[in-house]
């Protein structure tokens, strides 16, 4: 039997990470585009570093009191209100005495000490952790599969009904202030939808692909040199080419499933400059 | 008249901090205000305030009804590096008109071609913003708040960085707006000169100072006004109806006929 007809047959083991990576690989590949357009590239570490604290707080809790959950589902919901809490903090930082970017470096600083701290006080449940923190696309859960897909569709429904004003107000907020579209609204539901967005990803592909995703897709489509709706449109394709490509190239090489992610991601930012070289 | 924006008694700055106190200032419809004063004097603090972006530390904003506001900023405060053209960059003052969910519509399209047609840039529409150049750059901008179909145009040293022919043709292109649509026009300049042959009612701004006046022409613009607001001498002439501003010498000693006031005095 060939490799790849096994690879088939084992359908019932990657369709439900594969069709997660491919969601997830989408929708953080054009979330990027703002992200990389804002300058906000490590907010987004920080929002991955903050979900993972709601993840250790929510296991340091049941462990304290004795309660055996084994549920996904409450995992992600403290992560993401973690993550959604720091991106409406973090997003909405403009500090006059310290550049904004401290103010993410000490949310990550932070949250990566907390994490190390409260995982050491865990003791049964620290293997829920690892997938989290360094990457476990090879098993995703329905319930995680689900709140993805559910994360994603929302996302996407804000971005393409309200698209134009996340746009405004992310390349001229004054103006748009100035003009009647309320950057503190618009700015919030970005960073929203980005909160949402990574613990559900990070919990299915782990916190490095996340962060590349977030990055990498968006580079390579503004090395391009597009424009910006097929920037959106080109970063979200790299994300799930990258993404899934990713996941079936590890299957074959049986190498660990999220490098393999990234180091697919990474290949596209020389392709993309050497074809936007010839671009204005 | 029921001004189309004011600001009574305000104090105005940021958070609890007042740059500037007891400021009253009203935009009635058709007025071209030029707000005038040294770099960091308050002046973009002043325009934020009017159009409501930053709150007042005290006093009150007034504005008796919605009205549609263009507004040009500083450039350098616009990031290039989005891969938007011209026409996007200008589709973007349509935006409050554009509903959520919804694509422009052929009036959208209509009013971003005419905005670019005006400002004289239409040839330019396809191309990226950031190739542009700075005077390039200035009347995108501009036809992005004459998109609007403003009511009110605020522009923020719309000048800044030009080369004395842009300069001129931008003020030119504002004068002619404001005098064909009867737009009302708030421009803030630190170059008096700038603005002086535009502007109906002119305002000084300078925090350092504590200076805040607003008045006509007639009544506000004089050598004594202008020294004391720049800390240094400067001579206010008038020469067949333009306006001149010089540093340095008396209007005596360079030869020029000082303005005279209502007595007969020198200004």
């Amino acid at each position: 039997m060939s490799a790849w007809q096994t690879f088939l047959e084992a359908r019932e083991i990657w369709q439900e990470p594969l069709l997660a990576a491919a969601i997830a690989g989408a929708l953080c590949g054009f979330l990027g585009v703002y992200v990389v357009l804002r300058r906000t590239v490590f907010v987004s570490a920080a929002l991955t570093q903050l979900s993972t604290l709601g993840l250790v707080a929510a296991l340091v809790v049941q462990e304290a009191a004795g309660v055996e959950v084994e549920s996904a589902a409450v995992q992600l919901a403290v992560a993401t209100l973690f993550s959604v809490a720091g991106a409406l903090v973090l997003g909405g930082l403009a500090g006059r005495r310290l550049p904004s970017e401290a103010g993410v470096g000490y949310a990550y600083v932070t949250a990566g000490g907390l994490v190390v701290l409260g995982s050491a006080r865990l003791v049964h449940a620290a293997h829920d952790l690892g997938g989290m923190v360094f990457g476990n696309a090879v098993a995703v859960s329905g319930t995680e599969l689900a709140a993805l897909a559910v994360v994603g569709a929302l996302c996407a429904v804000a971005h393409l009904v309200f698209g134009r004003r996340l746009v405004f107000v992310s390349f001229d907020a004054d103006t748009a202030a100035a003009m009647g579209v309320p950057p503190a609204r618009w700015d919030g539901m970005l960073f929203f939808t980005l909160g949402l967005a990574i613990p559900a990803s990070a919990r299915a592909l782990g916190a490095l692909p996340v962060f590349a995703f977030l990055t990498v897709p968006a580079a390579s489509s503004l090395l391009a040199g597009l424009g910006l709706g097929a920037s959106f449109t080109l970063a979200a394709a790299l994300g799930f080419v990258a993404a899934t490509g990713g996941y079936v190239l590890s299957w074959f090489a049986q190498s660990p499933t999220g490098a393999t992610m990234v180091a697919l991601a990474a290949l596209s930012v020389p392709l993309a400059w050497l074809a936007g070289r010839r671009r204005p | 008249m029921t001004p189309l924006v004011a600001l009574e008694d305000a104090a105005i700055g940021y958070g609890r901090r007042a740059l500037l106190t007891g400021v009253s200032v009203a935009v009635q419809p058709g007025d071209f205000l030029a707000v005038v004063g040294p770099n960091g004097g308050g002046k973009t603090t002043l325009v934020r305030t009017l159009l409501g972006v930053l709150p007042p530390v005290t006093g009150r904003r007034v504005q008796p009804r919605p009205i549609s506001v263009g507004y040009v900023p500083q450039r350098d405060q616009v990031e290039a590096r989005w891969p938007l053209t011209a026409a996007e960059v200008t589709m973007l003052g349509r935006t409050p008109r554009i509903g959520p969910g919804r694509r422009p519509s052929k009036a959208d399209h209509a009013a971003v071609a005419a905005a670019l047609d005006r400002v004289g840039i239409a040839s330019l529409a396809e191309k990226p913003f950031r190739t542009l150049s700075g005077g390039q750059r200035q009347r995108t901008l501009l036809a992005r708040a004459l998109a609007a179909e403003p009511e009110l145009l605020v522009l923020d040293e719309p000048a800044n960085g030009l080369d004395p022919s842009a300069e001129l043709a931008t003020l030119d292109v504002l004068a002619e707006l404001h005098g064909a649509g009867g737009i009302a026009v708030v421009m803030v300049s630190h170059r008096i000169e700038a603005v002086l042959n535009y502007a109906r009612t002119i305002a000084f701004a300078d925090w350092e100072q504590g200076i805040w006046t607003v008045g006509g022409l007639g009544e506000a613009v004089s050598s004594g006004a202008l020294s004391k607001l720049y800390g240094r001498p400067v001579t206010v002439r008038e020469d067949g109806g333009r306006w001149f501003v010089h540093p340095g010498p008396t209007p005596m000693q360079n030869g020029f006929r000082a303005p005279r006031d209502a007595e007969g005095g020198e200004r």
